[in-house]
């Protein structure tokens, strides 16, 4: 069943959500987001990527040989993402320090090879771009929600902002790499909890419709 | 598809790739050279508030330091001096950039480089809410000789809770700094 435009760009963000369902890309996602700023910029440097690629695996899909098309896809990541990692030194110096190693980590971000191998490869330059777009937001919203639960309760803050009040005594574990995994844990488990409940809704509605 | 063809064909993208990230390096390059340079330049005024005009100067041991002056003539003794202090943090090397008075007391310290721990070791570079400048840097304006240290090495320099080992890294970079300025005579020897 072909899906409509609007359908392959909500996707990204709900039901094929890189990071909450398919569980994609958890390397930088949990490493980056200690703070919503570092989140938002990951997200918005992956999302560059992700389009760019996308794109140009999408125009090159007719010439490039089956047999080597995975090499060929890293060479264009890996270009995208010196180009990305040299205009962000060059124009958003600050933002290029706080992401430091990161931004050349998004080469092997499987978020971007796994859409390039199971979407661009097989699809369309306009489909692939609203594909591109759709994941990648969906990227950044998840970065942001993690990062954000992680600055305020790991350091009571948000945007390097104070939110939380003098008394409040920030909860160091959540900053550190296993605080990461804890709020994903708890946000995937919320996530199935809910499809559970949706599902057992239908489920009694079908039977009280019998 | 034999082999040779198919490397032919990965040879032709690994060409273009190389031609668009060199055109793409050459358009960035000055623009990314500026900014770090402009980033020196801030924090060396920030270190050093009183020198109008900073020089880059070498030791004959190679090594490099700044000279701060107070007008344009540099034949006249500086009013302060600036260097580059190096330590092994707990997951970065951590870059200081350290104004000196002539007399070793430290003027102003500025943090170039850390990829330390988010949360602990990078407060080390955290400004409080309503304030203008890290706590942690503040520390050490007016330190000098054996009190550029960590309270914990009988210093008086405030460790930041969870992160000793930036901190001392910190610390002690800078001590051994101060110290090789004054062993080359550069500093003036201390006054008993």
């Amino acid at each position: 069943m072909q899906r409509t435009i609007v359908q392959e760009f909500t996707k990204g963000i709900g039901s094929e959500n890189p990071i909450f369902r398919l569980v994609l890309g958890l390397c930088p996602a949990l490493a980056v987001t200690t703070s919503l700023e570092n989140g938002l910029g990951m997200g918005l440097a992956a999302t560059f990527v992700l389009l760019c690629s996308n794109t140009i695996v999408s125009l090159i899909k007719g010439i490039v040989p089956p047999k080597i098309r995975i090499p060929i896809y890293i060479v264009v990541i890996a270009t995208f993402v010196s180009i990305t990692e040299m205009v962000m030194a060059a124009y958003a110096p600050d933002l290029h320090k706080a992401l430091g190693i990161f931004v050349p980590l998004i080469v092997v971000n499987c978020i971007i090879l796994g859409r390039a191998e199971a979407f661009a490869g097989k699809n369309g330059v306009f489909r692939s771009v609203v594909d591109g777009l759709g994941m990648g937001t969906g990227f950044t919203i998840s970065l942001c929600v993690l990062a954000g639960i992680r600055e305020i309760l790991g350091d009571g803050k948000l945007w390097g902002y104070p939110v939380m009040g003098q008394s409040f005594e920030p909860v160091l574990l959540l900053i550190l790499p296993a605080g990461g995994f804890f709020v994903m844990g708890l946000l995937m488990a919320a996530l199935k909890m809910k499809d559970m409940r949706t599902a057992a809704m239908k489920r009694t509605q079908a039977i009280a419709e019998k | 598809m034999n082999i040779t063809k198919l490397g032919f064909i990965l040879g032709i993208f690994c060409v273009s790739a190389a031609f668009a990230l060199s055109a793409v390096y050459e358009s960035t390059k000055g623009k990314i050279a500026y900014e770090k340079e402009k980033v020196m330049q801030e924090a060396l005024r920030s270190v050093l508030p009183e020198a109008k005009n900073i020089v880059l100067t070498t030791s004959p041991d190679g090594k490099e330091y700044y000279c701060g002056f107070a007008g344009d003539d540099t034949d006249v003794p500086p009013v302060g001096y600036a260097i580059v202090a190096a330590g092994k943090g707990y997951s970065s090397t951590i870059q200081t950039l350290v104004g000196l008075a002539p007399d070793g007391v430290i003027k102003g310290m500025n943090i170039m480089y850390q990829q330390e721990t988010p949360g602990l070791g990078t407060k080390a570079v955290e400004i409080k809410y309503g304030e203008k400048d890290p706590w942690f840097q503040r520390q050490f304006i007016g330190s000098f000789g054996d009190t550029v240290a960590v309270d914990k090495d009988g210093g008086k320099i405030q460790c930041i809770t969870g992160s000793t080992i930036t901190s001392r890294a910190i610390a002690s970079s800078i001590k051994q700094e101060v110290e090789w300025m004054r062993s080359k005579a550069i500093l003036k020897p201390v006054q008993e």
